[in-house]
């Protein structure tokens, strides 16, 4: 599977992504911004030095002509006669281009221009400026301009108040005042710098560089690498134009006949912007880092880290650790989530409680009713004085495979086999109710032993999609010879006592294991047994019960204990196995099945020599027999010295049992009822076994009758099995080859 | 089983005598039901009774049926067995037994 991401990866991943974008826009916001904000100041600052050098040079131009022009009022002012020559000669004296008399009432009266005589001031926007002369002021200068009576003529003009009324103006061409100020102009802009790298250029009207800083003086100003189209290209504007080789803002006034051009390298103004570019991006990036780091980590704090918490809290409750609880209370969503969680582990637990009770209580009932399958009641032949067989199964908690039964095949031959069934539970249970069904079902069809664990085994194979196996080892007794012909599929072998010798394991080729594998072929094997031999069988629950240190209760602590009570009778010699077994256990659990069957061999010859105590009575089952069967009973309880009272309430049991089989085993009232009792000195009880022919009917399974109830809403139906139920110590039914077979004990003390 | 019967006026004490079974039952359920008529108070004497089973249970719950109906029914001289009979039973809370 592809590795998913982690929340903090993506969140990394688009936290990085908005910052670098909001990064990049503002930096080229800024980039933009800074550089239109540095061609301004660049603007501001090429207009600035301009004007400065425009103000020094009129103030020096300016200056100029006023100083000639009081020099010409004073030779005017000294002379009577103001003629035309006489200004022709001041004019050559002074290298002036015009001089003009003025009378008070603003007409020319002389000029070294006949035309202009007789000119009346106030008819030129140019020349009517001059008029404050006539009313107080004593001097006036006028800048570099075209003139009023011809535009293409610009000159310079100056006046000055006469002592005798009237004023004089002088002009003079721009050629004639540059050539005074040129001087003044070039120390104005040597040194002057326009930012670090700028500088400011004069050019005069013929293109001509007055002053650089790079000493071009003379030279056109094509030299230093700018052409200037004035239509194109007006004053007051700014251009970029390379200038001694480099890129260069650049902006021009016109001033006295001047041309005043302010340059500054581009390069200077960028720098300006890449400075605060620079500098802001460089705190962009400190800011943003901090940002990124800020949020990430509030965000792996506030969130992954909790997220993480839940997750171990549930890893936690996936693997059945379900008493965990998720407690992240650090904010409301967490706090939400938490209960949340918590609220389905509970629900979940609850549903699984709710799910184990129901299969405990499942799994209880298939435990009684695989027992209910095997044969309980013991002694189960009474009538049969060659043996004593008993038989039990000591289930683990779980529902197990062990088995164990017998019955007759026919009137001589007992079969007996006790089986393991592979692995546990509901399935090992319904695997050996099968076996248990195929092999009985064969076994009473009359085959020899191997061939009935052969046919089962093929049966067993059919469709064992499961694959489970069972052990078996199985015997058929010949009560009257005491032959035993046994068979072995892959089970422990049994122990085997002769007369007054020790048990010991008899050990025979096992074949293989049932629904194992089809065809399996299992040997037959005989022994003889004598009177007063025994036979053990068992499962490996015995063998292979475990203490709290792990150590194995083994075969040969099993043959020490059936050594040492080798002479007890199979049920005693049975529960001293299990008692054994337990105490070695201890503590520890019961993992497996303990299943164990024992059969001693009496007799077939000497019936009831030596287990005598068996009496039986067989009688037509009818009412008035009632009497006689008790009495034959009495006559046994006697024998033990019976309590009375317990004689009583034996007695009231004969006559429910007797009486039911009377009313209702045989339809027609035609029939026999035979009753067996049997003392049992060693344990002080008597076992009544009573046996018909009639209906199949388990009195047991009759409802128990509700005795709370009043008169006249008592049923008297049940009673009388309730009566016996109580007060007899065990009992139970079996419907075999035909019979009723109904069986009480009940112990005298 | 014999069944010994004294009559007065309206109580009628019967005292059965040995088992009171399947096979005796019958006779003391015939007995009784002959002698109802005009009884108020029954009286049930069980001195010599060995024990009783649910037939006879059977019986006794007939009888208190009917004398529910006219009158009373009382037991006297219950033995162990017989009470343990109808503790079991519950024929104890059942029954007057004195």
């Amino acid at each position: 599977m592809k590795k998913k991401k982690k929340i903090s990866q993506s969140f990394q991943k688009w936290l990085s992504v908005v910052i670098m974008i909001a990064f990049l826009v503002t930096t080229v916001c800024l980039w933009v911004i800074q550089t239109k904000l540095s061609e301004n100041n660049a603007i501001k600052l090429l207009a600035l030095n301009i004007s400065d050098v425009r103000e020094d040079i009129i103030d020096a131009s300016d200056e100029n002509l006023l100083k000639l022009t009081h020099e010409i009022a004073e030779e005017l002012n000294q002379t009577n006669e103001v003629t035309s020559e006489f200004l022709e000669q001041l004019t050559a004296k002074y290298d002036v281009t015009e001089i003009n008399r003025i009378n008070p009432d603003g007409i020319i009266d002389a000029s070294t221009y006949p035309d202009f005589l007789d000119y009346d001031m106030r008819s030129g926007a140019q020349s009517s400026e001059f008029l404050v002369l006539l009313s107080g002021d004593k001097e006036y200068v006028q800048s570099y301009q075209p003139v009023s009576y011809d535009d293409s003529i610009s000159r310079k003009y100056g006046g000055v108040v006469l002592n005798n009324g009237g004023f004089v103006q002088v002009g003079y061409g721009s050629e004639r005042f540059q050539k005074d100020i040129d001087e003044f102009v070039v120390g104005v802009t040597r040194n002057r710098h326009v930012g670090e790298g700028g500088s400011v250029i004069i050019v005069n009207e013929a293109w001509n560089i007055v002053s650089d800083r790079q000493g071009n003086e003379g030279k056109n100003l094509e030299t230093v690498g700018v052409w200037i189209d004035r239509d194109k290209t007006p004053a007051g504007e700014v251009f970029i134009e390379t200038v001694y080789g480099e890129p260069c803002y650049c902006m021009y006034q016109i001033s006295e006949g001047y041309l005043v051009l302010a340059v500054m390298p581009t390069g200077e103004a960028a720098l300006s912007r890449n400075v605060s570019v620079g500098v802001t991006t460089a705190m962009q990036i400190l800011v943003f880092a901090a940002l990124f780091a800020l949020i990430f980590f509030l965000v792996r704090r506030l969130v992954v880290d909790n997220i993480y918490k839940v997750n171990e809290s549930l890893s936690a409750i996936s693997e059945g650790r379900l008493d965990t609880t998720v407690n992240v209370r650090s904010h409301e969503e967490f706090n939400a989530l938490s209960d949340d969680i918590n609220a389905t582990v509970n629900t979940l637990k609850r549903y699984i409680s709710e799910a184990e009770a129901r299969i405990d209580a499942e799994l209880a009932f298939a435990k009684a009713i695989q027992h209910s399958a095997l044969p309980s009641v013991f002694p189960p032949y009474p009538n049969r004085k060659e043996f004593d067989i008993w038989a039990g199964m000591y289930t683990a908690k779980e529902v197990g495979g062990d088995f164990y039964d017998f019955y007759f095949v026919d009137e001589d031959t007992l079969a007996f086999l006790v089986a393991d069934v592979s692995g546990k539970g509901i399935p090992a249970a319904m695997f050996m109710m099968t076996a248990k069904t195929f092999i009985k079902s064969f076994a009473e069809s009359g085959m020899s032993v191997e061939e009935v664990l052969s046919h089962a085994n093929e049966k067993l194979c059919e469709g064992n999609d499961a694959n489970m196996f069972v052990t078996a080892w199985m015997g058929l007794l010949n009560t009257k010879t005491g032959v035993v012909s046994y068979a072995n599929a892959g089970h422990n072998p049994p122990l085997v006592k002769h007369g007054d010798e020790t048990f010991t394991y008899l050990k025979s080729r096992p074949g293989f294991v049932l629904a194992g594998m089809e065809g399996v072929r299992y040997r037959k094997n005989e022994i003889q047994l004598l009177p007063g031999d025994s036979i053990y069988l068992y499962t490996d629950g015995v063998t292979e019960a475990t203490n709290i240190d792990n150590e194995l209760y083994g075969e040969e602590r099993l043959l020490h204990v059936m050594n040492q009570k080798a002479n007890l009778s199979s049920q005693e010699l049975c529960e001293a196995v299990k008692a054994d077994v337990d105490a070695f256990v201890g503590e520890a659990p019961q993992f497996d099945d303990i299943t164990m069957l024992c059969l001693n061999y009496f007799s077939p010859d000497e019936k009831g020599e030596k287990n005598k105590k068996v009496k039986e009575l067989t009688v037509k089952a009818t009412v008035e027999n009632i009497d006689e069967i008790t009495d034959f009973i009495n006559e046994q309880l006697e024998s033990m010295n019976c309590p009375m009272k317990v004689q009583m309430q034996i007695d009231v049991a004969v006559d429910e049992i007797f009486g039911n089989i009377c009313h209702y085993a045989y339809p027609l009232r035609e029939g026999e009822a035979t009753v067996f009792v049997e003392m049992q000195e060693e344990t002080q009880a008597v076992v009544m076994t009573f046996m018909d022919s009639g209906i199949p009917y388990n009195p047991l399974e009759k409802e128990e009758p509700d005795t709370t109830l009043s008169a006249e809403e008592r049923e008297i139906g049940g009673l009388g099995i309730f009566i016996v139920k109580k007060t007899m110590d065990e009992i139970s039914y079996r419907y075999e080859n035909g019979k009723n077979i109904l069986t009480v004990k009940k112990y005298m003390k | 089983m014999t069944i010994e019967k004294n009559r007065n006026n309206e109580e009628l004490i019967i005292a059965p005598k040995g088992r009171l079974d399947t096979v005796t039952a019958p006779s003391l359920e015939e007995e009784l039901k002959a002698s109802f008529d005009g009884v108020q108070k029954l009286v049930l004497d069980f001195k010599a009774l060995e024990y009783i089973s649910s037939a006879g249970l059977r019986v006794l719950l007939m009888a208190q049926k009917t004398m529910n109906k006219q009158g009373v029914m009382v037991i006297r001289n219950v033995n162990e067995t017989i009470a343990e009979v109808f503790e079991i039973t519950g024929f104890a809370d059942m029954l007057t037994i004195e």
